[in-house]
Order: structure tokens, then C-alpha cells, then sequence
């Protein structure tokens, strides 16, 4: 020790630098020898994209393809500094639903996604597949992604206790309908112990869907928010008192282990499932297989549209691709391939974006978990009415406003329930909109 | 006779408190140890340790088995290692030769540098961060380590504990190594480094669990996740596998561990580090 | 020849040794700092495009909701982390520093060791302590106050399934208590200093003159470690005033439920880096910066170090 005169704080941290600095230089960032790497985001995609993977190669010899599973917020803070900084991306990313429209807000030149717009038209994918789903990967009219998706949304609910209690989920065609059924299901037991829909009042997931199935949303085409319009207020007034007040019909305990045991213990009845849904309450809640089934979701008035959307997926080209050709053919073999597409469905009960797909065998399975409904036909068949919904580079803070909105209400109709009620949701929303407006206004590009 | 029942009753009152003070603190950590060898089933099924211990979590971070791994956990403690070692030694140098020059010799820019200094400590470190992400991207070093050492490769807070302690050193010393014939560095590297051991020591450390520690700017800087140091491997962890919590804390518990021993090592010159800006000043 | 180099590198040497330094902190330092003020008037989408706005983010930020939120939510934390937690840190340095303690040194690395653990890590290990239901922390506050409501009926209970983290009222108070047990412990360990260097002959001619234990405080305590209260006040305001890792880490990356964890710095770094605004990042840093600077002289105006000059 005395031979080194700084102390051994100084020694020590000294020898941990040299040894930890020599291994870093023998052990350099591995350059990736794969002709293309791909970013994926979720673990079901993850494990069904790695068997995709051999089929692709073997038809290209030489290529090889890595995919990787990284974190969600990964693919969107990091991805997004990488553009800027000209960093070395990967050259195919799948970006969630929500955030994609994040990568818009610089000038068109500037997205770090190739335009896709011409390959898609040329290819006949326009009309191939669901149009709806190209609206939340568009800016200023060019295309950046290609749909993974479509997710329709239609009713889960407890089957057995549905019939154990009369209930005629055919009769069931309007949320009036659903409702009233609703009212009477939620005040058969005690106040508190069981609901007929599983709707948050904190958070504006549900509130966002319902709004998409009126024909509503956050923006218009050209990226105007538009969700204080006539019909985002009146889906505000008429959410409001499905989960809070004396005519409630809705609660919401949160995910996970609680969620399951909500469903289990029949404190909800009825969820709301996108086709992507479906597979985490297989894999969650196995308990209830054969107990659960699956209802389009009422409609508004009699005839509309039964259904409505919720999530997504995206895939892109990053502009720092050296083979935009090969990536876009690997995007269509992961997307297009209807055989695979089959197989994938097995796996994720993910109805794909193409329609050719559907009429599959594998999409008419009957599934014994879902007391033998087929669950793909079912999906498939409200999958064209799946409303639009646009995007923009400021629509995760939409997302903040709506739910802001959506307390805010809430907190008032708890204190002072329909007094004033029209007046005060009218004025949140425009001024949750406005604040927005004002964001969107300072966006010089 | 009184007095003393009293007085034992209140020494009592006092022990006890300060043992259920020192319980509560204590409970997160253990309960963290534990839960880092508990298998999923008994993780929250027995409060804290299992019965049955298992070193699977450790297993399950190190990706033991798994030929493409989506966090590299151990390469990210080998670069967190790097990473706050070398910014601790860059800043070493720099702070305490500055500190040095500072302390012992009159020179004419000396006020304006301490003034200088003084006005941007009191400017928070957040306000620079966005011209700072500007300026490392312009010179190319976004996603490296350089990009996140040379930033804090100046920390004016050591300057100011090298400047205090070094203030103390007797000019005598200076003198006779002047003499002797030593280069004003000599005298620097020689004499007045080996007299500050103890400052240097608390100063590795105080430095060592910020550059260990820091997450906002290698959130911002980093981007390969072979690069990642532990603070944003263990957050992207969260973000893979929410619900395996005895990964994460397995996790938790190896990134925090460097710290506690090097803090057990240099406790008492931790204590004075930290103490001596205030107390004096 | 060989004395001329040696007046030479004497004379020198000061500047050589300072302008390493000095030329990164030019580089790293003054001029990021410059230049932070020259960005505050640009809007930006990373830093390749920029667009000049002059005040407009200033303008912007005064009817920002967003960022009336993150001040609100950064200066409740402040308070709480303030008001609680140095009184705290203060009794148990208290209870530290009586002469016939034995073990000081025990307690003392015990208080102490919640703060080797990082912010980081320290976010992760209470994610999972605040897990609703089966969580640690719910589970022991459910059964104590269960055991206590025996007695008292009029307690409340905890519910097993309060989610600290998802309910927008409760945020706040679980950030709160996580950095209440991060940061007694280390900000005891600079009154127990001060404690310690208190002349021990004022105590006993206090007990000389008959003053009770609360005029000691008063009138020996107190007055002795003024300064290092002052210090550790300004520190803490300042550090919690940065608050960004714990509810960054423990609300899943974001600002939690109706925003109720948004800080000012979570919010700088949500429109500067992943928004892109680098422009508005700057201003709302620079906004901190004169809060932070106002707080400060408030606090040193208050605590009355400034009318007493260099004391």
C-alpha cells in the first residue's frame, strides 16, 4: 500500500478502470453481421417473428435477418434521439399505435421512416388490406408503416353467470340495451361487489374507443384536434355516469394478478376485448376457459356500427436501411405471408391487416376457451367497419388532455352529479382541447 | 434514587426508538435481499425469506443459456464500472490540480476563475442538458462512453474540496521541495497529492456513486444497448418483465452492491468528505 | 540555463495547471450554459432543425397547463421532503448525538445506508413495495392498522388493495415517504456533524443558568448549527426541486396518473428529448434555474444569514 501514495480509494478505482477499460476493448460493441435487424417491442411478436425468420433466409441466400426485443419505451424516446443524431438504427422497427405519430413532428424530409406511399399503392396493399389502419401511421397524406393489425373490439363477459341470470346477449344490440341489463346485473348483490363493465375512470383508454366507435376522435385528417367536438362531448356526458354516481355500471381495479382475480371473483362481468386482448386472458386467466364469451360491442343507435378499435402495431423502414428493397420485402413476408399469417393467428388471435387472410381454416377454429365461438370469423367479421382514426405528432399529449378531460368530469359529476353537468364537461373539453390547440400551434415545421 | 428509574426509563424510551427507526429503514433492504432469492411462487407468499432459496432469478438476468440476450446485464455492470471509474479518475486530475492551483499560488486570473466557477454551481445541471445533447452530437460523441465521461470530466464542487484541503497543506512543504529542485508538478504529484489522501478518498467516492448512479444522461446520450450502464439496463429490465419481480430485484440488488462495499471500505473518509464543505463553510 | 527554466515553469505553472480545467469548463460549463439561453428562443425538433421564436417559449410556458402541473406537483414534494423530512432528520440526529449512547456508529451506517442504494434502484425496490395486494408496504399498513382499529374503531384501515402508484390523490404521498427513506438518513449525518462540533462548555453553563432541555435547544442547539441547517435546507429544496429518477422510474416511465408525478425536470426531459423541443427544454431549465434562485435567497433571507453577512 505504500508503495502507491493516493490512498486505496484512488488505487482501487485506478485498477477497476484499467481492468474493466481492457475487457471493453477486447469485447468491442459487437457490429451486427446480420443484413437486417429488426426492432420489435412485444414478446408475443417477438417469439413468432423468430420462427418467421428461416423461411425468409432460406429464400434469400446470403441474408440474414436479427431480431430483437427491446423495451417499448425504447422504441420510442430512443429510436427517436437516434433519428436526430443520425445514430445507427436498426433498419426495421414495429412501433406501437400511440406513439408512432411522435416520429412526425420535424419536417416530412426530416422522419426517420421511409415513405412507404407509392410501394403500398403499387403494390395493391391500398385495397389489400383494412384502409382504416393506414390513418395512424399517415402524416401530411405520406404513409410511414405498415399495419400490423386491425384489432377490432368486441364485448368479453362471463358467460356462465350471464346465463345463470337470464341475460339474452342477443337481445343485447344497443348500449341501451347493454345498459339496462347493465343496471339491473350490478344492483343483484351487495353495492360494490360486482359490475357489469370493467370502464377506469382515470385513465382514457375505454373512453378513447368509444369515442373512435361514434365516429369521433383526437384529430381530424390534417392532424386537427377535434376531440371536444359534438360527439366527443357527448361521449364524455355519457361515459361519465356509467362509472361514477348512483347509476353506475362500471369500475376498474387495474391489471396484472388483480385483474384476474376481478374476473374470477365475477366482479366485472364484461370487458372490453380487442382481438389482442383475447390471448391475455387465455394466458392469464386459464380458470375461466369455456366460462367466457365474446358479444360485438352495442352499437349507439340500431344498425351502427358494432364495434370499435383499440391498440396497434406498426412496421417501418428507417431511412438508415442500406436495402430498403430487401427490408420491404421481409415486412410483406412477416405481414403477407398467408400461411404464416395462419400460424401467427394460432399463436396471438391477432386478426392480420391483410383480408385475403381471413378465410383461412384457422380463423374458423372453434376456441373451447371462448365456449367454442370461432373467434377469427367473429373478429373478421366486424374487422371492415373498424373506424378510422387519425394521428399526430402530438398525440400522446391528446391522449393526456382526453384523460385530464375525463377526471376532471368525473371529480365534477361526484360532487355535484347532473347539476350543470352539459355546461361544465363543454367547457373541460374545449379548454383540454384548446390547450392542445395552443401546443400545436407553437409547431413551426 | 428516583432520578435514576427515570433516567433508565428514558434511556430505554430512546433505545427503543431509535432500534424501530434503524428496523424501518432497514426492512426495504432486506426484504430486497430476500426476495432476490425467492422463487416466483414464494415471492410474495412468504414475507421475506423462503424456505427454499434459489439463485434462479440471477440466472434468469444473466440470461444464462440464452445465445442472443435482449439485456446484456453483465456487460452492463463492466461498462458502469468503466464508465464511473475513468470519470472519477478524469475528475480526480483535473479538480484536484485545478483545486491545487487555486489553493497555492497567486496568479491574476485566479478571482475571475473563482467567480466564474461560483455563479455556475448555482445553475442546476438540468438547465445545460439540452445544449449539452447539442454540442455532443456536434462533435460525435453520442452513444459513447466519452460522450457521458467528458461532460463531468470538471467537477467544480471537487475543485472547491481540493482548493479547502489543500489551503491546509503548510507552504513549508512547497518550500523545501522547491529547493530540493522538484518541477512545480513534481511538487503537485510528490508532495501535495500524497498529503490529501484522506480527501481524495472521500472525494473517489462521493464522485464514484454519482457517475455509478446517474441516469438522466446516459437515458439521453446512450443507445446500443451494449453500451448501457446498470441504472438503464435495470429500467429497461422493468420495461421487458414488469411482472418478474424477482429478476428485477435480483437486478437491484447486484447494481447496488459495488456501491455498499466501496462505501464500507471508506466510511469514515466518506463522512468527513461530506461534512467538511458544510461545517467549515 | 537550467535556473531560467525552473523561474520559468514557477511562473507558468498556476496557468498550465488550471487551463485543462479551464478549458473544459469553457467547453462543458460556461458555454452550454450560453448557449442554453440562446436556444431558449428557438423552437426545435432535435437538433438538427431549429426555428427562431424569440420570447414565445417564455410566453408559452406562462399558460402551459402541463408545466403549471410539474411546478405544482415539484413544489408539494418540495414542501413535504422539506418540512418532513429535515425535522426528522434533526430529532434523530438529536437522539444520535446524546454522549452515553453506545452503537452510535451502528445506527448511524443504518440511517444511513438507504442512500448508497440510487435513485434508480431505489424507484425499482419500491415499485414492487407499493405493489396493491400482496405488496409489502400494503400488507404490513393493512394488518397494523387492523390490529390498532381493535381499539380504536374510528382508525381507518388500509385497504390491502390501495394502489399507491395508479391513484392520482396517492402519488404524491408515495413519492414522498420513498424519499423520506432515502434522505433522513443522509441529511442527519450533516446535523449530527454540526451537532458534535457544538461547544459542549455552552450546554453546561445552560444547565448552570437552569435552563430546561427545549431552552437549550433553543438557545445553545439551535443557534449552533445555523449554518449547517441553512445549508442542508437550501441542499434539500434544491434537490427535491430536481426530482426526476423516482417517479420517472416508478410510474412506468411517464408522469403517472392524470400527471400526478410530473416534475419539472420529467417534463424538461419529455419535450426536450423525446418531444424534440430541445428550445422549449432550455426555457423550461432556465425557469427552474431563477425559481431555484429565488427560493434560495428566500430561504437564506428568512433563516436570516444574509443580514448577518459572511457570519
Amino acid at each position: 500500500m505504500n508503495r502507491f501514495p493516493y490512498g486505496h480509494a484512488a488505487l482501487s478505482i485506478l485498477t477497476v478502470a484499467i481492468l474493466t477499460g481492457g475487457w471493453l476493448l477486447a469485447h468491442p460493441v459487437s457490429k451486427s453481421a446480420a443484413t437486417l435487424t429488426f426492432w420489435t417491442f412485444a414478446k408475443t411478436h417477438y417469439d413468432t417473428y423468430k420462427e418467421a425468420v428461416p423461411s425468409f433466409e432460406a429464400a434469400h441466400p446470403g441474408v440474414k435477418v436479427d431480431v430483437q426485443l427491446v423495451s417499448g419505451t425504447a422504441v420510442t424516446s430512443r429510436l427517436q434521439a437516434a433519428f436526430w443524431a443520425d445514430l445507427d438504427v436498426p433498419d426495421l422497427v414495429e412501433v406501437e399505435i400511440s406513439s408512432a405519430g411522435s416520429f412526425f413532428r420535424g419536417p416530412l424530409k426530416h422522419v426517420g421512416f421511409v415513405d412507404l406511399t407509392d410501394r403500398i399503392h403499387r403494390s395493391g396493399l391500398w385495397d389489400g388490406m383494412v384502409q382504416a389502419r393506414f390513418a395512424p401511421y399517415t402524416s401530411r397524406g405520406r404513409i410511414f408503416g405498415l399495419p400490423h393489425d386491425v384489432h377490432p373490439v368486441m364485448l368479453a363477459y362471463r358467460r356462465d353467470i350471464f346465463e345463470k341470470e337470464g341475460v339474452n346477449v342477443e337481445a343485447i344490440e344497443t348500449w341501451d340495451d347493454f345498459i339496462a341489463v347493465g343496471r339491473r346485473l350490478t344492483r343483484l348483490t351487495d353495492p360494490g361487489r360486482r359490475y357489469m363493465i370493467e370502464l377506469p375512470d382515470a385513465e382514457a383508454s375505454r373512453l378513447e374507443m368509444l369515442l373512435f366507435q361514434r365516429g369521433g376522435g383526437y384529430f381530424d385528417p390534417d392532424g386537427k384536434c377535434i376531440f371536444d367536438n359534438e360527439i366527443g362531448i357527448e361521449t364524455m356526458k355519457w361515459y361519465v355516469p356509467l362509472v361514477v354516481g348512483p347509476n353506475r355500471i362500471g369500475s376498474d381495479l387495474g391489471g396484472g394478478q388483480i385483474f384476474t382475480k376481478a374476473v374470477e371473483d365475477g366482479y366485472i362481468l364484461c370487458m372490453v376485448a380487442p382481438d389482442w386482448r383475447t390471448k391475455s386472458f387465455e394466458m392469464d386467466i386459464p380458470r375461466m376457459s369455456g366460462k367466457m364469451a365474446l358479444m360485438p360491442l352495442p352499437a349507439v343507435r340500431r344498425g351502427e356500427r358494432r364495434t370499435s378499435t383499440w391498440g396497434g402495431t406498426m412496421i417501418g423502414i428507417t431511412k438508415h436501411c442500406a436495402k430498403p428493397d430487401l427490408a420491404w420485402e421481409f415486412a410483406l413476408h412477416l405481414y403477407l405471408d398467408k400461411k404464416e399469417l395462419a400460424e401467427r393467428f394460432r399463436g396471438t388471435n391477432i386478426i392480420p391487416a391483410l383480408r385475403a387472410a381471413w378465410d383461412q381454416p384457422a380463423f374458423r377454429e372453434p376456441r373451447p376457451y371462448w365456449s367454442n365461438q370461432p373467434l377469427g370469423s367473429l373478429y373478421a367479421a366486424l374487422a371492415p367497419e373498424v373506424p378510422f382514426q387519425y394521428t399526430s405528432p402530438f398525440i400522446s399529449t391528446a391522449k393526456g388532455k382526453l384523460s385530464e378531460a375525463l377526471v376532471a368530469s368525473v371529480q365534477h359529476y361526484r360532487n355535484h352529479g347532473d347539476t350543470g353537468f352539459d355546461a361544465f364537461v363543454r367547457r373541460q373539453m374545449r379548454q383540454s382541447a384548446d390547450e392542445l390547440r395552443r401546443l400545436i400551434g407553437r409547431n413551426p415545421f | 434514587m428516583k432520578l435514576t428509574i427515570g433516567w433508565k426509563i428514558y434511556r430505554g424510551a430512546m433505545y427503543v426508538t431509535l432500534l424501530a427507526c434503524a428496523f424501518v429503514t432497514l426492512t426495504p433492504i432486506v426484504w430486497l435481499v430476500a426476495a432476490s432469492i425467492k422463487g416466483p411462487d414464494d415471492l410474495f407468499h412468504h414475507m421475506f425469506f423462503a424456505p427454499r432459496a434459489t439463485l434462479d432469478n440471477f440466472r434468469d438476468l444473466f440470461e444464462i443459456g440464452n445465445p442472443t440476450p435482449t439485456v446484456h446485464f453483465l456487460r452492463c455492470g463492466v461498462n458502469s464500472a468503466f464508465v464511473a471509474c475513468s470519470a472519477v479518475l478524469v475528475q480526480l486530475f483535473f479538480s484536484s490540480l485545478a483545486g491545487f492551483a487555486l489553493a497555492k499560488y497567486d496568479f491574476r486570473a485566479r478571482k475571475a476563475i473563482m467567480v466564474l466557477m461560483l455563479a455556475t454551481m448555482l445553475i442546476p445541471g438540468q438547465v445545460v442538458m439540452a445544449p449539452m445533447y447539442e454540442l455532443i452530437y456536434r462533435i460525435g460523441l453520442v452513444d459513447t462512453y466519452a460522450g457521458l465521461i467528458v461532460p463531468g470530466a470538471v467537477s467544480v464542487f471537487g475543485i472547491f474540496l481540493f482548493r479547502q484541503s489543500i489551503l491546509q497543506v503548510p507552504d513549508e512543504l512547497m518550500h523545501a521541495a522547491r529547493i530540493d529542485g522538484c518541477s512545480e508538478f513534481r511538487i503537485y504529484w510528490d508532495v501535495i497529492m500524497p498529503v490529501s489522501r484522506p480527501m481524495i478518498g472521500a472525494f473517489c467516492l462521493i464522485s464514484f456513486m454519482g457517475a455509478w448512479n446517474s441516469f438522466l444522461w446516459p437515458q439521453i446520450i446512450l443507445h446500443n444497448s451494449e453500451r448501457f450502464t446498470l441504472p438503464i439496463a435495470l429500467n429497461q429490465l422493468v420495461g421487458l418483465y414488469q411482472q418478474q419481480y424477482g429478476t428485477l430485484m435480483a437486478g437491484t440488488l447486484i447494481s447496488v452492491l459495488p456501491v455498499v462495499i466501496i462505501f464500507m471500505l471508506l466510511q469514515r473518509e466518506f463522512v468527513a468528505g461530506l461534512t467538511a464543505g458544510a461545517v467549515k463553510g | 540555463m537550467r535556473l531560467d527554466w525552473f523561474r520559468l515553469q514557477h511562473r507558468f505553472a498556476p496557468y498550465v495547471f488550471v487551463s485543462p480545467f479551464l478549458i473544459l469548463f469553457c467547453a462543458f460549463g460556461v458555454w452550454p450554459i450560453v448557449k442554453s439561453m440562446i436556444l431558449s428562443l428557438y423552437v426545435t425538433s432535435g437538433p438538427k432543425d431549429q426555428v427562431y421564436v424569440g420570447l414565445a417559449n417564455f410566453r408559452f410556458l406562462l399558460t402551459d397547463a402541463d408545466f403549471h402541473i410539474a411546478v405544482w406537483n415539484t413544489a408539494i414534494f418540495a414542501f413535504w421532503s422539506v418540512f418532513v423530512q429535515l425535522p426528522l432528520a434533526l430529532a434523530l440526529a438529536l437522539l444520535l448525538s446524546q454522549r452515553w449512547l453506545r452503537g452510535r456508529e451502528w445506527f448511524r451506517l443504518a440511517f444511513f445506508s438507504p442512500n448508497l442504494l440510487g435513485q434508480v434502484f431505489v424507484a425499482v425496490l419500491f415499485s414492487v413495495l407499493f405493489v396493491p395486494q400482496y405488496g409489502l408496504l400494503n400488507t404490513v399498513l393493512h394488518s397494523v392498522t387492523a390490529w390498532f382499529g381493535r381499539f380504536a374503531p374510528w382508525m381507518p384501515v388500509v385497504a390491502l388493495d390501495t394502489k399507491w402508484l395508479a391513484n392520482p390523490a396517492l402519488v404524491m404521498p408515495a413519492l414522498v415517504l420513498t424519499s423520506l427513506w432515502m434522505y433522513v438518513g443522509f441529511n442527519m449525518i450533516y446535523f449530527l456533524a454540526a451537532l458534535q462540533a457544538v461547544d459542549r462548555d455552552l450546554y453546561e453553563a445552560a444547565t448552570v443558568d437552569g435552563a430546561n432541555a427545549w431552552q437549550q435547544f433553543r438557545a445553545v442547539t439551535l443557534p449552533g448549527i445555523r449554518p449547517v441547517a441553512v445549508f442542508v435546507l437550501i441542499t434539500s429544496t434544491i434537490g427535491s426541486f430536481q426530482l426526476f429518477e423516482l417517479p420517472y422510474i416508478m410510474l412506468g416511465n411517464g408522469p403517472g396518473p392524470n400527471k400526478a408525478g410530473l416534475t419539472i425536470v420529467m417534463y424538461l426531459y419529455q419535450t426536450g428529448f423525446v418531444s424534440g423541443d430541445l428550445g422549449y427544454a432550455s426555457a423550461v431549465g432556465w425557469t427552474l434555474a431563477l425559481g431555484l434562485l429565488v427560493v434560495s435567497l428566500l430561504q437564506m433571507r428568512i433563516t436570516g444569514v444574509l443580514k448577518r453577512g459572511s457570519e
